[in-house]
């Protein structure tokens, strides 16, 4: 029997512990492969309120409205729920000015095997360029200080914080 | 039931500790014009995402009873919302949707398959553990009871009467971020 922790237990580690220092509560979710242990140790930390969204912008708005109530709140999800959250995430930036972060996998990279997943890493970053939200690239589980960073860019900003984490973040090499 | 005696209704029933969520449009105009005391949010834009919205804060705010007036188009934006909301199943959030079938403040317009949407059969397949459905002003006083005070999550679909509802002409004097820093004042400095 290994001692050895599991896949990606170690980022999941760091980042919920990052989120529970900056006072997260709430955090909301829709899976992805590369998630899964991040998603299974948030719904374990005693310390956050779990909801699992049947949308990604059903997370956008949960996270507004916890941040309208004084909560910090983060969304977990692929970058694909970017995508579809596009209009959500512009209008809780620049009409509502609401806070808070959205920790997004980085699907369609060089650390990708599938088709269907590269048109997202072509339009991920240019989106959120259009849509005037602030994002940080982390390539490697050593830049994971910056979840709590965003934690707190996102109530001084006024907006949500995008956080698009690689595949070598999380599981602390690329495949 | 003209909308505006349904927003009556819940200027009526509500405590005075009770905040409201409004969706956009006509919901939102009719229960200004009740001009009620209660704590008020409103959530346009973005369209779809005041449920979602509502939800977030009934979490936030565990001590107050959320209570969402939508109107029919939009939670039609995005029916998924019903089943987020009956997993996360706060006990403090109410959800009432004035139903019409008529985009109002686009000019009327018909809603997918107008007339023949069951908002209380969705809910309670999305797994909402109490619906109700008034057709007339009798019945929503008689549900209203139901809906508010037994403990726990809540839907109450209440027909409306089609009534031009247009834009107001004038955008008023705040903005959506200025609203929104008054509201917080108030929901914060009174805890």
């Amino acid at each position: 029997m290994s001692g050895a922790a599991a896949p990606g237990a170690q980022s999941a580690e760091r980042i919920v512990r990052a989120l529970v220092d900056a006072k997260v509560e709430i955090a909301t979710s829709l899976p992805d492969s590369w998630l899964t242990p991040l998603i299974a140790r948030i719904d374990a930390e005693p310390a956050i309120r779990h909801v699992r969204v049947a949308r990604e912008d059903d997370g956008v708005g949960i996270c507004a409205g916890a941040s309208l109530g004084g909560k910090r709140a983060v969304l977990v999800c692929q970058n694909a729920g970017l995508l579809l959250s596009a209009n959500a995430l512009a209008g809780y930036a620049h009409n509502h000015q609401l806070g808070f972060v959205v920790l997004a996998v980085y699907r369609g990279s060089h650390e990708d095997r599938f088709y269907y997943q590269m048109y997202k890493g072509l339009v991920t970053e240019p989106v959120l360029r259009g849509l005037r939200l602030p994002y940080h690239v982390v390539d490697r589980p050593d830049q994971l200080a910056i979840v709590a960073d965003a934690v707190s860019e996102a109530r001084l900003v006024r907006a949500p914080v995008v956080v698009l984490l690689r595949r070598a973040a999380l599981f602390g090499e690329a495949r | 039931m003209r909308r505006s005696a349904a927003a009556a209704l819940f200027a009526k029933h509500l405590a005075p500790d009770d905040v409201v969520v409004c969706g956009l449009g006509s919901t939102r105009r009719a229960w200004s014009e009740v001009g009620a005391p209660q704590l008020t949010y409103n959530a346009s834009d973005p369209m779809g995402t005041a449920p979602a919205l509502a939800l977030g804060l009934a979490l936030a705010c565990p001590d107050r009873r959320i209570v969402l007036l939508e109107g029919d188009g939009d939670l039609t934006m995005n029916l998924g919302v019903l089943v987020t909301i009956a997993g996360a199943a706060p006990a403090n959030l109410r959800l009432a949707v004035f139903v019409n079938d008529r985009y109002e403040t686009g000019g009327g317009q018909p809603l997918p398959n107008a007339g023949r949407v069951s908002y209380v059969t969705v809910a309670g397949g999305a797994g909402w553990p109490w619906t109700g459905e008034a057709h007339d002003e009798q019945q929503a006083e008689r549900l209203m009871p139901a809906l508010l005070d037994r403990p726990g999550l809540g839907l109450l679909a209440l027909h409306v009467e089609p009534e031009a509802s247009p834009y107001p002409a004038d955008p008023g004097p705040t903005t959506q971020y200025e609203d929104r820093a008054i509201f917080q004042r108030r929901l914060l400095g009174e805890r």
